[in-house]
Protein backbone atom coordinates (compact mmCIF):
# COMPACT_ATOMS: atom_id res chain seq x y z
CA UNK A 1 0.00 0.00 0.00
CA UNK A 2 1.40 3.13 -1.02
CA UNK A 3 0.26 6.66 1.07
CA UNK A 4 0.60 10.43 -0.13
CA UNK A 5 0.93 13.24 2.00
CA UNK A 6 -2.29 13.98 1.78
CA UNK A 7 -3.69 10.46 3.27
CA UNK A 8 -1.14 10.82 6.06
CA UNK A 9 -2.35 14.49 7.39
CA UNK A 10 -6.35 12.73 7.08
CA UNK A 11 -4.92 9.82 9.34
CA UNK A 12 -2.31 11.16 11.13
CA UNK A 13 -4.61 12.19 14.06
CA UNK A 14 -6.20 8.23 14.15
CA UNK A 15 -2.14 6.99 13.93
CA UNK A 16 -1.93 8.17 17.44
CA UNK A 17 -5.47 6.76 18.51
CA UNK A 18 -4.27 3.68 17.43
CA UNK A 19 -7.07 3.73 15.43
CA UNK A 20 -5.71 2.36 12.23
CA UNK A 21 -5.87 -0.97 9.66
CA UNK A 22 -2.38 -2.61 10.65
CA UNK A 23 -1.57 -2.46 6.87
CA UNK A 24 -2.68 1.62 6.46
CA UNK A 25 -0.54 2.00 9.89
CA UNK A 26 2.62 0.05 8.40
CA UNK A 27 2.31 2.32 5.01
CA UNK A 28 2.45 5.37 6.86
CA UNK A 29 5.57 4.55 8.69
CA UNK A 30 7.09 3.87 5.53
CA UNK A 31 6.00 7.18 4.07
CA UNK A 32 7.48 8.42 7.33
CA UNK A 33 10.93 7.47 6.68
CA UNK A 34 10.68 8.91 3.74
CA UNK A 35 9.06 12.35 3.66
CA UNK A 36 10.90 15.11 5.96
CA UNK A 37 7.38 17.27 6.05
CA UNK A 38 5.04 14.47 7.18
CA UNK A 39 7.77 13.12 9.96
CA UNK A 40 7.68 16.52 11.60
CA UNK A 41 4.12 16.77 11.49
CA UNK A 42 4.29 13.21 13.42
CA UNK A 43 6.60 14.21 15.63
CA UNK A 44 5.11 17.33 16.22
CA UNK A 45 1.49 15.94 17.06
CA UNK A 46 3.24 13.33 19.08
CA UNK A 47 4.52 16.72 21.09
CA UNK A 48 1.34 18.33 21.50
CA UNK A 49 -0.46 15.19 22.44
CA UNK A 50 2.38 14.80 25.29
CA UNK A 51 2.89 18.38 26.62
CA UNK A 52 -0.69 18.98 26.78
CA UNK A 53 -1.42 15.53 28.71
CA UNK A 54 0.38 16.33 31.54
CA UNK A 55 -1.49 17.42 34.34
CA UNK A 56 1.55 20.06 35.36
CA UNK A 57 -0.29 22.13 32.46
CA UNK A 58 -3.16 23.04 34.28
CA UNK A 59 -2.71 23.37 38.02
CA UNK A 60 -5.85 23.85 39.97
CA UNK A 61 -5.83 27.93 41.77
CA UNK A 62 -4.36 27.82 45.51
CA UNK A 63 -6.94 27.30 47.61
CA UNK A 64 -9.54 25.95 44.81
CA UNK A 65 -10.13 22.38 47.29
CA UNK A 66 -11.76 24.43 50.73
CA UNK A 67 -13.65 26.73 48.53
CA UNK A 68 -15.25 24.38 46.55
CA UNK A 69 -16.27 22.44 49.75
CA UNK A 70 -17.12 25.25 51.41
CA UNK A 71 -19.42 26.43 48.66
CA UNK A 72 -20.87 22.86 48.92
CA UNK A 73 -20.95 22.62 52.79
CA UNK A 74 -25.11 24.76 52.59
CA UNK A 75 -26.38 21.91 50.17
CA UNK A 76 -24.40 18.70 51.47
CA UNK A 77 -24.23 18.91 54.91
CA UNK A 78 -27.13 20.87 55.15
CA UNK A 79 -25.64 22.42 58.43
CA UNK A 80 -23.43 25.04 58.09
CA UNK A 81 -25.00 28.59 57.98
CA UNK A 82 -23.87 31.91 56.14
CA UNK A 83 -22.31 34.34 58.65
CA UNK A 84 -25.08 37.01 57.94
CA UNK A 85 -27.43 34.34 59.32
CA UNK A 86 -24.96 33.33 61.89
CA UNK A 87 -25.00 36.94 62.79
CA UNK A 88 -28.60 37.37 63.24
CA UNK A 89 -29.09 34.20 64.61
CA UNK A 90 -26.92 35.66 67.85
CA UNK A 91 -28.77 38.96 68.04
CA UNK A 92 -32.50 37.26 68.19
CA UNK A 93 -31.06 34.88 70.51
CA UNK A 94 -29.31 37.69 72.71
CA UNK A 95 -32.55 39.74 72.18
CA UNK A 96 -34.43 37.11 73.65
CA UNK A 97 -32.20 36.22 76.75
CA UNK A 98 -31.96 39.85 77.24
CA UNK A 99 -36.20 40.06 77.58
CA UNK A 100 -35.99 37.11 79.98
CA UNK A 101 -33.63 38.35 82.63
CA UNK A 102 -35.16 41.70 82.38
CA UNK A 103 -39.07 40.38 83.02
CA UNK A 104 -36.97 37.94 85.70
CA UNK A 105 -35.72 40.77 87.01
CA UNK A 106 -39.20 42.70 87.09
CA UNK A 107 -41.34 39.24 88.44
CA UNK A 108 -38.43 39.95 91.19
CA UNK A 109 -40.40 43.22 92.39
CA UNK A 110 -43.49 41.75 91.59
CA UNK A 111 -45.52 41.46 94.96
CA UNK A 112 -45.82 37.92 95.32
CA UNK A 113 -49.44 36.19 95.85
CA UNK A 114 -50.18 35.89 99.81
CA UNK A 115 -51.25 32.51 99.34
CA UNK A 116 -49.45 29.74 96.96
CA UNK A 117 -52.62 27.99 96.56
CA UNK A 118 -54.90 30.83 95.21
CA UNK A 119 -55.15 32.18 91.81
CA UNK A 120 -54.44 35.13 90.32
CA UNK A 121 -57.09 37.38 88.88
CA UNK A 122 -58.00 37.72 85.24
CA UNK A 123 -59.77 40.46 85.44
CA UNK A 124 -59.99 43.22 88.25
CA UNK A 125 -63.53 44.32 89.25
CA UNK A 126 -64.02 47.59 88.64
CA UNK A 127 -65.25 48.80 92.46
CA UNK A 128 -63.76 48.61 95.60
CA UNK A 129 -63.09 45.21 97.05
CA UNK A 130 -62.53 44.01 101.26
CA UNK A 131 -59.61 42.97 102.45
CA UNK A 132 -58.75 42.11 106.25
CA UNK A 133 -55.50 42.72 107.25
CA UNK A 134 -53.28 39.29 107.67
CA UNK A 135 -55.50 38.09 105.17
CA UNK A 136 -54.75 36.48 101.89
CA UNK A 137 -57.86 37.58 99.37
CA UNK A 138 -60.06 40.00 98.39
CA UNK A 139 -63.84 39.83 98.90
CA UNK A 140 -66.87 41.62 98.19
CA UNK A 141 -68.57 43.01 100.83
CA UNK A 142 -70.51 40.35 103.23
CA UNK A 143 -69.05 37.17 101.90
CA UNK A 144 -69.08 34.99 104.61
CA UNK A 145 -65.35 33.48 103.66
CA UNK A 146 -64.50 37.28 104.87
CA UNK A 147 -63.41 37.11 108.78
CA UNK A 148 -62.75 40.14 110.96
CA UNK A 149 -62.77 43.41 110.37
CA UNK A 150 -61.92 45.00 107.25
CA UNK A 151 -61.36 48.01 104.82
CA UNK A 152 -61.97 48.53 101.49
CA UNK A 153 -59.32 49.45 98.39
CA UNK A 154 -59.34 49.53 94.68
CA UNK A 155 -58.86 46.06 93.53
CA UNK A 156 -55.15 47.04 91.99
CA UNK A 157 -54.55 47.90 95.44
CA UNK A 158 -55.28 45.07 96.92
CA UNK A 159 -53.71 43.02 94.23
CA UNK A 160 -50.08 45.12 94.46
CA UNK A 161 -51.07 43.73 98.22
CA UNK A 162 -50.43 40.10 97.37
CA UNK A 163 -54.13 39.86 98.06
CA UNK A 164 -55.96 37.11 95.30
CA UNK A 165 -59.63 37.10 94.22
CA UNK A 166 -61.68 35.00 96.07
CA UNK A 167 -63.07 31.71 94.99
CA UNK A 168 -66.95 32.35 96.39
CA UNK A 169 -67.58 36.17 96.18
CA UNK A 170 -64.99 37.19 93.61
CA UNK A 171 -65.50 34.18 91.01
CA UNK A 172 -66.20 36.36 88.18
CA UNK A 173 -62.63 37.84 88.89
CA UNK A 174 -61.42 34.29 87.91
CA UNK A 175 -63.53 33.40 85.29
CA UNK A 176 -63.69 36.03 82.51
CA UNK A 177 -64.13 39.56 82.00
CA UNK A 178 -66.79 41.88 82.49
CA UNK A 179 -68.61 43.76 85.58
CA UNK A 180 -67.79 41.51 88.75
CA UNK A 181 -71.14 41.89 90.69
CA UNK A 182 -69.87 40.74 94.40
CA UNK A 183 -72.50 38.18 96.01
CA UNK A 184 -72.90 39.90 99.26
CA UNK A 185 -73.04 43.16 101.00
CA UNK A 186 -71.50 43.65 104.17
CA UNK A 187 -70.69 46.14 106.48
CA UNK A 188 -67.79 48.55 105.76
CA UNK A 189 -66.34 51.16 107.28
CA UNK A 190 -67.88 54.78 107.36
CA UNK A 191 -64.18 56.45 106.04
CA UNK A 192 -64.37 53.40 102.64
CA UNK A 193 -67.89 53.27 102.35
CA UNK A 194 -68.81 56.10 101.32
CA UNK A 195 -65.56 56.22 98.93
CA UNK A 196 -67.30 53.53 97.31
CA UNK A 197 -70.77 54.97 96.90
CA UNK B 1 -10.02 0.47 6.45
CA UNK B 2 -10.59 1.83 10.42
CA UNK B 3 -10.26 -0.93 12.96
CA UNK B 4 -12.45 0.36 15.53
CA UNK B 5 -12.09 -0.79 19.43
CA UNK B 6 -15.96 -0.19 20.00
CA UNK B 7 -19.10 1.78 19.46
CA UNK B 8 -20.92 4.30 21.41
CA UNK B 9 -23.12 1.16 22.36
CA UNK B 10 -19.86 -0.82 23.41
CA UNK B 11 -18.84 1.64 25.08
CA UNK B 12 -22.22 1.85 27.43
CA UNK B 13 -21.81 -1.56 27.84
CA UNK B 14 -18.43 -1.36 29.36
CA UNK B 15 -19.27 1.37 31.27
CA UNK B 16 -22.36 -0.65 33.27
CA UNK B 17 -19.18 -3.62 34.20
CA UNK B 18 -16.40 -1.61 34.83
CA UNK B 19 -15.74 -2.03 38.64
CA UNK B 20 -15.48 2.01 38.83
CA UNK B 21 -18.53 2.64 37.63
CA UNK B 22 -20.42 0.07 39.51
CA UNK B 23 -18.61 1.65 42.90
CA UNK B 24 -19.89 4.74 41.60
CA UNK B 25 -23.02 4.10 41.01
CA UNK B 26 -23.27 2.50 44.54
CA UNK B 27 -21.95 5.83 46.17
CA UNK B 28 -24.91 7.44 44.02
CA UNK B 29 -27.33 5.04 45.57
CA UNK B 30 -26.22 5.79 49.48
CA UNK B 31 -25.84 9.62 48.68
CA UNK B 32 -29.75 9.33 47.11
CA UNK B 33 -30.46 7.47 50.36
CA UNK B 34 -29.40 10.18 52.70
CA UNK B 35 -25.71 9.67 53.09
CA UNK B 36 -25.05 12.98 51.33
CA UNK B 37 -21.50 13.66 52.61
CA UNK B 38 -20.33 10.82 50.20
CA UNK B 39 -20.78 13.19 47.46
CA UNK B 40 -17.66 14.39 48.36
CA UNK B 41 -15.78 10.97 47.66
CA UNK B 42 -18.04 11.01 44.29
CA UNK B 43 -16.95 13.83 42.90
CA UNK B 44 -12.95 13.91 44.34
CA UNK B 45 -11.57 12.51 41.22
CA UNK B 46 -13.05 14.76 38.65
CA UNK B 47 -12.72 18.06 40.54
CA UNK B 48 -9.76 18.94 38.28
CA UNK B 49 -11.46 17.75 35.35
CA UNK B 50 -14.51 19.96 35.52
CA UNK B 51 -12.31 23.13 36.13
CA UNK B 52 -9.92 22.36 33.22
CA UNK B 53 -12.95 21.90 31.29
CA UNK B 54 -14.65 25.18 32.73
CA UNK B 55 -11.18 27.15 31.91
CA UNK B 56 -11.36 26.09 28.32
CA UNK B 57 -14.52 27.59 27.78
CA UNK B 58 -14.44 30.63 29.83
CA UNK B 59 -10.53 30.80 29.43
CA UNK B 60 -10.26 32.79 32.64
CA UNK B 61 -9.28 30.94 36.20
CA UNK B 62 -12.15 33.32 38.45
CA UNK B 63 -14.78 32.20 35.99
CA UNK B 64 -13.54 28.95 35.84
CA UNK B 65 -13.73 28.46 39.61
CA UNK B 66 -17.18 29.59 39.81
CA UNK B 67 -18.46 27.66 36.71
CA UNK B 68 -17.00 24.70 38.31
CA UNK B 69 -18.48 25.26 42.04
CA UNK B 70 -22.04 25.86 40.10
CA UNK B 71 -21.61 22.98 38.18
CA UNK B 72 -20.59 20.50 41.49
CA UNK B 73 -24.26 22.35 43.23
CA UNK B 74 -26.10 21.55 40.23
CA UNK B 75 -24.73 17.93 40.25
CA UNK B 76 -25.62 17.44 43.51
CA UNK B 77 -29.36 19.28 42.96
CA UNK B 78 -30.32 16.82 40.17
CA UNK B 79 -28.23 13.97 40.81
CA UNK B 80 -31.60 11.87 41.52
CA UNK B 81 -32.16 12.79 37.74
CA UNK B 82 -28.60 10.69 36.80
CA UNK B 83 -29.18 7.63 34.59
CA UNK B 84 -26.29 4.65 35.30
CA UNK B 85 -26.94 4.09 31.84
CA UNK B 86 -23.71 7.14 31.19
CA UNK B 87 -20.78 7.19 33.34
CA UNK B 88 -21.18 9.73 36.26
CA UNK B 89 -18.17 11.38 34.85
CA UNK B 90 -19.63 11.84 31.83
CA UNK B 91 -22.78 13.38 32.96
CA UNK B 92 -20.88 15.85 35.23
CA UNK B 93 -18.59 17.01 32.42
CA UNK B 94 -21.68 17.62 30.52
CA UNK B 95 -22.92 19.54 33.20
CA UNK B 96 -19.72 21.26 33.73
CA UNK B 97 -19.85 22.36 30.06
CA UNK B 98 -23.49 23.77 30.07
CA UNK B 99 -22.66 25.89 33.23
CA UNK B 100 -19.95 27.28 31.36
CA UNK B 101 -21.41 27.73 28.06
CA UNK B 102 -24.49 29.94 30.19
CA UNK B 103 -22.03 31.52 32.10
CA UNK B 104 -20.03 32.29 28.68
CA UNK B 105 -23.25 33.80 27.23
CA UNK B 106 -23.99 36.04 30.32
CA UNK B 107 -20.50 37.50 29.99
CA UNK B 108 -21.28 38.23 26.72
CA UNK B 109 -17.81 36.24 25.62
CA UNK B 110 -19.04 34.21 22.77
CA UNK B 111 -18.60 38.20 20.77
CA UNK B 112 -14.45 37.91 21.13
CA UNK B 113 -14.31 34.53 19.24
CA UNK B 114 -10.83 34.13 17.66
CA UNK B 115 -10.35 34.26 14.33
CA UNK B 116 -9.98 30.23 13.62
CA UNK B 117 -13.42 30.11 14.77
CA UNK B 118 -14.74 31.10 11.27
CA UNK B 119 -12.92 28.01 9.97
CA UNK B 120 -15.22 25.51 7.93
CA UNK B 121 -14.39 22.46 9.83
CA UNK B 122 -14.78 20.13 6.50
CA UNK B 123 -12.55 22.15 4.61
CA UNK B 124 -8.94 20.86 4.34
CA UNK B 125 -6.13 21.46 6.33
CA UNK B 126 -2.50 21.72 5.34
CA UNK B 127 0.06 21.43 8.20
CA UNK B 128 2.98 24.05 8.11
CA UNK B 129 6.13 22.86 6.69
CA UNK B 130 8.60 22.55 10.33
CA UNK B 131 11.04 20.09 9.92
CA UNK B 132 13.18 20.35 13.21
CA UNK B 133 10.43 18.99 15.28
CA UNK B 134 11.59 16.87 18.35
CA UNK B 135 11.08 15.32 21.01
CA UNK B 136 10.07 18.12 23.85
CA UNK B 137 10.25 16.57 27.96
CA UNK B 138 7.60 17.22 29.87
CA UNK B 139 10.39 19.21 32.25
CA UNK B 140 10.15 21.75 30.04
CA UNK B 141 6.59 22.22 31.52
CA UNK B 142 8.21 23.36 34.46
CA UNK B 143 9.17 26.71 32.48
CA UNK B 144 5.99 29.23 32.95
CA UNK B 145 6.59 31.14 29.95
CA UNK B 146 6.55 27.29 27.90
CA UNK B 147 3.11 26.79 30.26
CA UNK B 148 1.85 30.38 29.27
CA UNK B 149 2.71 29.53 25.70
CA UNK B 150 0.92 25.97 25.71
CA UNK B 151 -2.74 27.98 27.46
CA UNK B 152 -2.75 30.71 25.08
CA UNK B 153 -2.04 28.93 22.15
CA UNK B 154 -4.95 26.47 23.20
CA UNK B 155 -6.90 29.66 23.94
CA UNK B 156 -6.10 30.84 20.19
CA UNK B 157 -8.56 27.50 19.01
CA UNK B 158 -12.17 27.91 18.31
CA UNK B 159 -14.04 26.87 21.32
CA UNK B 160 -14.97 23.52 19.31
CA UNK B 161 -11.93 21.98 18.81
CA UNK B 162 -10.81 23.44 22.35
CA UNK B 163 -13.96 21.32 23.98
CA UNK B 164 -12.71 18.41 22.16
CA UNK B 165 -9.04 18.33 22.39
CA UNK B 166 -8.99 19.08 26.29
CA UNK B 167 -11.83 16.29 27.07
CA UNK B 168 -9.75 13.69 24.95
CA UNK B 169 -5.61 15.09 25.00
CA UNK B 170 -5.83 16.63 28.21
CA UNK B 171 -8.24 15.15 30.26
CA UNK B 172 -7.55 11.57 28.18
CA UNK B 173 -11.43 10.43 28.21
CA UNK B 174 -12.49 8.22 25.43
CA UNK B 175 -13.89 9.37 21.96
CA UNK B 176 -16.91 8.33 22.72
CA UNK B 177 -17.35 9.33 26.30
CA UNK B 178 -15.72 13.05 24.69
CA UNK B 179 -18.96 12.80 21.77
CA UNK B 180 -21.43 11.55 24.86
CA UNK B 181 -20.29 14.87 26.82
CA UNK B 182 -20.80 17.04 23.93
CA UNK B 183 -23.08 15.94 22.32
CA UNK B 184 -22.12 15.21 18.72
CA UNK B 185 -20.63 12.07 16.98
CA UNK B 186 -17.64 10.15 17.14
CA UNK B 187 -16.55 11.17 13.94
CA UNK B 188 -17.52 14.81 14.39
CA UNK B 189 -15.37 14.17 17.55
CA UNK B 190 -11.91 12.74 15.21
CA UNK B 191 -12.21 15.55 12.90
CA UNK B 192 -11.95 18.22 15.47
CA UNK B 193 -9.24 16.29 17.44
CA UNK B 194 -7.17 16.09 14.20
CA UNK B 195 -7.55 19.49 13.41
CA UNK B 196 -6.88 20.81 16.65
CA UNK B 197 -4.19 18.88 16.86
CA UNK B 198 -2.62 19.95 13.52
CA UNK B 199 -2.97 23.44 14.61
CA UNK B 200 -1.75 23.46 17.54
CA UNK B 201 1.54 22.14 16.76
CA UNK B 202 1.46 24.74 13.52
CA UNK B 203 1.11 26.97 16.72
CA UNK B 204 3.66 26.00 19.01
CA UNK B 205 6.41 25.47 16.45
CA UNK B 206 7.90 28.56 16.63
CA UNK B 207 6.83 29.77 19.06
CA UNK B 208 8.36 26.85 21.53
CA UNK B 209 11.71 27.19 19.87
CA UNK B 210 11.85 31.44 19.85
CA UNK B 211 11.45 30.82 23.89
CA UNK B 212 14.19 28.17 24.14
CA UNK B 213 16.85 29.67 22.41
CA UNK B 214 15.95 33.68 23.74
CA UNK B 215 15.38 32.81 27.00
CA UNK B 216 17.79 29.82 28.19
CA UNK B 217 21.49 29.82 28.58
CA UNK B 218 21.85 27.31 25.75
CA UNK B 219 24.12 28.24 23.05
CA UNK B 220 21.35 29.41 20.11
CA UNK B 221 20.86 27.04 17.72
CA UNK B 222 20.54 24.14 20.05
CA UNK B 223 17.65 22.72 21.89
CA UNK B 224 17.31 21.15 25.73
CA UNK B 225 15.43 18.56 25.25
CA UNK B 226 17.92 17.28 22.24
Amino acid sequence: MVVTCEDVWREISNYFEGDLDPALKLAMEEHFAQCPHCESIRDGMRNVIGLYGDKALFPLPAGFYPRLHDRLADQVEGKRISRRAWLVGVAVTGALAASVVFATALDRFAPQPRSEMSQPARRLPQRLVAIVDGGKMFHAPGCPFMHGKYHMVTPDEAVRKGYSPCTRCMSEALRSAGNVTPDFEGEETASEATAEK
Amino acid sequence: MRNRDSSDAAATGVARSDPGHEHEAALIGRIQSGERELFYELIRPYERRVFVIAFTILRNEQDAEDAAQDAFLKAFKYLAQFRSESRFSTWLIQVAINEARLRQRKSHLEIMRPIVDQENEDGTYTPRDFTDWREIPSEALERKEIRERLVRALGSLAQKYREVFVLRDVEHMSIEDTALALGISAGAVKTRLLRARLMLRDLLSPGLEGIWTSHSQIPKGTKPWS
